[in-house]
């Protein structure tokens, strides 16, 4: 286990590397080509380090691009890793928005997902963000843990609702091949929640947002209004966006690319003054269309066919003449809808989205 | 036998499976200076990336090789290359009649093996002269002694001045190579002859048209010449012959003695049959060579186009594969289950699983492939004989007098301490034990009738395995046997799917229906609705299972990151439903079919 020390130093290693990655990328980058509009500060636990070296990160970023006036800029955070002082040095580097990963209330369920934090911290971190000046602040939800049932779900839902955030993220606990999750469900020492409660906390939490006068914007985002997260709308927009540090990811100009994963082939590229880029991919025109449909049927607002046929030269209803028995399907199953411009997903849809993505790209 | 022939030593090398043949080819090839180190790609004689793959040999190939022997002469060596599963016993006999000898691979650490009797067996009945080698003696699990008595004792030739060799490690070439000059006779034949060459194998090449190996035992034959093929009676004029060595390379004329390759025009390999003997159409010979036969496919199963793929691009990739196949065959045929396809004849499942792989690999095809089966003899009551290969063309019950099912006599070679689970085994695959003998104090042969339904699925894998790959087996079909057959369809959401039906024996029904039942309710996706499975013969269903309803999907997110890793999830979805056939409402995987093959009793 490293000493405090030894970690800082591995903090600060990291962070001279992805400055250096900043320049590096800057110099690439046909100047003023690139308008930085928000930023997002993750990983990883931006809220561990030395708040000095975001304060620095910071000061990199401003000297190498040039920012909008207003921009959005979030950095992720646990709770249970704040203090004032780096709430304090957050908001004067600029920083506006907070990400909390708050998961859950009930401290069962947090023990259950190996979290560090009670909902004490929660609660006293999220004060402490008010008084630093923080008033866009996002809290991370998930349902679906084990153990969870609906009444935990519910208390924590008020919780986070009495704390007033501006936006709040609510997802399905993921269980991912080869974890200890996994391995528990496939040995039966663990139960996975049925999909009828899945998808009951999930109607849940949006019956009890949008009664709160949140606005629904996303399938798994719920903001007050004029509060949607401008950096996220941006990946289901498929606007560009430039991923910096390990493990990145990057889309510009049709194109996808992401940064090296370990530390030591992020170190060993940006030392022979390359780019640390391990994989890209060009996207074709179908690639295009598809990730366009998948991303953007994840807005409440859908897709615009106008704004489909302006962006790819043909109507959607062309480009998916030879299926589009199959796509009617499921706007007879009031799965999909066409409304006017529109098309969305229902939210009957949203429950089988993969199945009509599947169908998309 | 003239000085030409006099330096000629043909020969191929036989050996039961993974004994070290294509190991040994390669070193052959290496050692005789034809081939540079560099040049060798491993494994030099399999040339198709499936074979590498699967590191076992399937086509054949020839090549001539230069060896300057201790005595100072140059001897042109034709080694002749061949494929060792038991599914393809016809082109090994044939390519060992094309020569005086052969090099008997044993693997010092094995001892000899079914396939390697089954082998010798053949090069017996073609007097050839054997040449035993045995291989693997880097092993510290070789034994060379004990081995070498065992060939004497169970093959009876004598095995004292065997070289000892390890093919891998390139230990004792010289000695095999020195041997076979010893050894192996020169071939004879007179060269002003009447002309008498033997087809050993053939294939197509998209720029000459067909092109025949050949063994030229009397005669000689260039280019010009009108030759004839004896036994589909058609006549051809040569435009090249040549020998391989190891690419193609023409020659002036191939003449007694020789191995190598004719081109003449010929459009297809059905064409030009193994085992046909080639003469002059102005001068032919007396009698062709015995031992020719038409090739029999023994496993059949049905081939469609999968969901979304066309049946026109199906159709001429089969067209494609037969040209270099001469023993696969195909015919249309309809299921209503699955629409418009082919019954497709293999020599075993071997033949028909490498068949598939060439669709999806090398022609990119979706394809649907329904259970193996074999051929059924049904006798009806008006006494007409109907060969019934797909389950669904099974005649009405109330006209058939009886059916009968293929028998094969299989020879089962394993240690001792596997006699009572194999026997069981067997027992359970409905053999009748035959004869049994130990052939050593520790291996024992074991000799059964079974039906081949029996044998053709998973039997080889449950041999393999009871006997922790120890065990070997050699089949062939000897006759038909009145036999209680019944017809077992399986029902999907209560429509009968017709592509799953088999016909099965009546002591099995019901096991075979239970697991077919449980397999699919595995594969099969959850719908937005139950599905039942149900197993039946004629109205009674026998057994069933059922897929709950469906999964909603859960919900995640999706930022800068995630996209490209759900692209990939939505794709691979899709392809996996590319492998989906529709069924009257239920959606059924491809993999459903091969699943419910790998039956396994003691499950």
């Amino acid at each position: 286990m490293a000493s405090g020390t030894e970690e800082d130093l591995l903090h600060r290693a990291y962070m001279d590397l992805l400055k250096n990655e900043i320049q590096l990328t800057a110099r690439e980058l046909p100047s003023g080509s690139f308008r930085v509009d928000t930023i997002f500060i993750g990983g990883g636990t931006p809220s561990l380090v030395d708040p000095a070296l975001i304060t620095d990160l910071m000061s990199e970023v401003r000297a190498s691009f040039h920012l909008s006036d207003e921009p959005e800029i979030t950095i992720e955070s646990n709770p249970g890793t704040l203090t004032p002082e780096k709430l304090l040095a957050y908001r004067s580097a600029g920083i506006n928005r907070l990400s909390m990963g708050v998961q859950s209330f009930d401290p069962a369920c947090l023990k259950a997902i190996g979290r560090i934090h009670g909902p004490e911290e929660v609660v006293e971190n999220f004060r402490q963000a008010r008084e630093a000046g923080f008033d866009n602040i996002n809290l991370d939800l998930m349902f679906s843990l084990p153990g969870q049932n609906l009444e935990s779900w519910r208390d924590t839902l008020e919780k986070a609702l009495e704390l007033a955030p501006e936006h709040l993220s609510y997802y399905s606990l993921q269980i991912e091949e080869g974890t200890p999750f996994y391995r528990m469900i496939q040995e039966g020492t663990l139960k996975q929640n049925s999909d009828d409660l899945d998808r009951q906390m999930y109607e849940e939490a949006r019956a009890l947002f949008r009664k709160s006068g949140y606005h629904l914007y996303e399938i798994s985002n719920a903001a007050l209004p004029g509060r949607e997260c401008r950096h996220n709308l941006k990946y289901w927009s498929m606007e560009d966006y430039l991923g910096l540090g390990l493990g990145s990811h990057s889309y510009i100009d049709g194109q996808r690319f992401s940064n090296a994963r370990t530390h030591q082939e992020y170190g060993e590229l940006l030392g022979e003054e390359k780019l640390p880029r391990v994989w890209t991919h060009q996207n074709t025109r179908e690639d295009e269309i598809g990730e366009y449909l998948f991303t953007g049927l994840r807005k409440e607002e859908g897709i615009s066919l106008s704004d489909f046929n302006r962006r790819f030269g043909e109507d959607l209803q062309e480009h998916f003449r030879d299926k589009w028995h199959k796509i009617n399907e499921f706007i007879e199953n009031k799965q999909l809808i066409i409304e006017e411009d529109k098309l969305k997903l229902t939210e009957s849809g949203i429950h089988i989205s993969n199945r009509i993505f599947v169908e998309l790209i | 036998m003239n000085s030409y022939q006099q330096y000629i030593r043909n020969f191929c090398i036989i050996a039961h499976i993974d004994h070290g043949k294509s190991t040994l080819a390669d070193r052959i090839i290496e050692n005789t200076g034809l081939v540079s180190h560099r040049e060798m790609k491993e494994q030099y004689l399999d040339n198709m990336d499936l074979e590498r793959e699967r590191g076992i040999t399937i086509k054949l190939q020839t090549t001539r090789l230069i060896y300057k022997a201790k005595d100072g002469h140059e001897y042109i060596f034709n080694l002749i290359d061949t494929p060792g599963h038991v599914d393809f016993t016809y082109e090994v006999s044939r390519s060992l009649a094309a020569c005086e000898g052969a090099i008997l691979i044993v693997d010092a650490t094995q001892g000899v093996e079914a396939q390697t009797l089954a082998n010798v067996y053949l090069a017996l009945e073609e007097n050839l002269e054997i040449l035993p080698v045995l291989n693997k003696i880097d092993l510290p699990s070789a034994r060379p002694e004990e081995i070498k008595l065992e060939v004497e004792e169970i093959i009876g030739i004598d095995a004292s001045e065997a070289p000892l060799i390890s093919a891998k490690e390139g230990i004792g070439i010289d000695e095999v190579l020195e041997a076979v000059v010893a050894h192996i006779p020169p071939p004879s034949g007179d060269i002003e002859g009447k002309l008498k060459a033997l087809i050993f194998d053939s294939y197509y090449d998209n720029y000459k048209g067909v092109v025949i190996y050949t063994r030229i035992f009397d005669g000689t034959v260039k280019k010009g010449d009108v030759i004839r093929l004896m036994n589909t009676k058609k006549k051809y004029e040569v435009t090249e012959v040549g020998v391989y060595s190891p690419g193609p390379m023409a020659v002036a004329r191939l003449q007694a003695g020789d191995v190598g390759y004719i081109v003449a025009s010929i459009k297809q390999v059905a064409d030009a049959r193994v085992g046909d003997t080639i003469t002059l159409e102005n001068d032919p010979t007396a009698e062709a060579f015995p031992g020719y036969k038409k090739v029999q496919p023994m496993v059949y199963c049905g081939i469609y186009p999968a969901e979304g793929e066309k049946y026109e691009n199906v159709k001429d990739a089969l067209e494609k594969l037969q040209v270099n196949d001469a023993a696969f065959h195909f015919e249309p045929e309809t299921s209503t289950a699955l629409g418009f396809g082919f019954r497709c004849g293999f020599l075993g499942l071997l033949h028909m699983e490498i068949i598939v792989e060439r669709l999806e690999r090398e022609f990119d095809l979706g394809v649907i492939t329904t259970s193996p089966s074999v051929i059924y003899r049904v006798v009806m009551n008006d006494g007409t004989v109907e060969m019934i290969q797909n389950p669904s063309n099974l005649p009405n019950l109330l006209l058939i007098k009886h059916i009968e099912e293929p028998i094969v006599k299989a020879d089962i070679m394993i240690p001792k301490e596997y006699v009572g689970s194999i026997m069981e085994l067997c027992q359970d695959r409905r053999g009748k034990l035959m004869h049994m003998e130990y052939i050593t104090e520790t291996r024992v042969q074991l000799h059964y009738e079974m039906p081949l339904n029996e044998v053709i699925y998973d039997f080889f894998d449950a041999l393999k395995s009871k006997t922790r790959g120890y065990g070997s087996l050699d089949y062939e079909f000897i006759r038909y046997e009145k036999s209680n057959v019944v017809k077992m369809d399986i029902l999907l959401n209560k429509d009968l799917v017709d592509a799953f039906s088999m016909i099965v024996h009546e002591s099995k029904a019901y096991a075979r229906g239970k697991f077919v039942c449980e397999k699919l309710k595995e594969i099969i996706p959850m719908h937005q609705f139950e599905v039942p499975i149900q197993a039946s013969i004629g109205a009674k269903i026998i057994a069933r299972a059922t897929v709950r309803a469906y999964r909603k999907d859960v919900i995640a997110k999706c930022y800068g990151g995630d996209i490209s890793r759900k692209k990939k999830l939505l794709e691979k979805q899709k392809e996996g439903k590319k492998r989906m056939r529709q069924f009257g409402t239920v959606e059924v995987p491809q993999e459903a079919f091969t699943a419910v093959l790998k039956y396994d009793d003691n499950k």
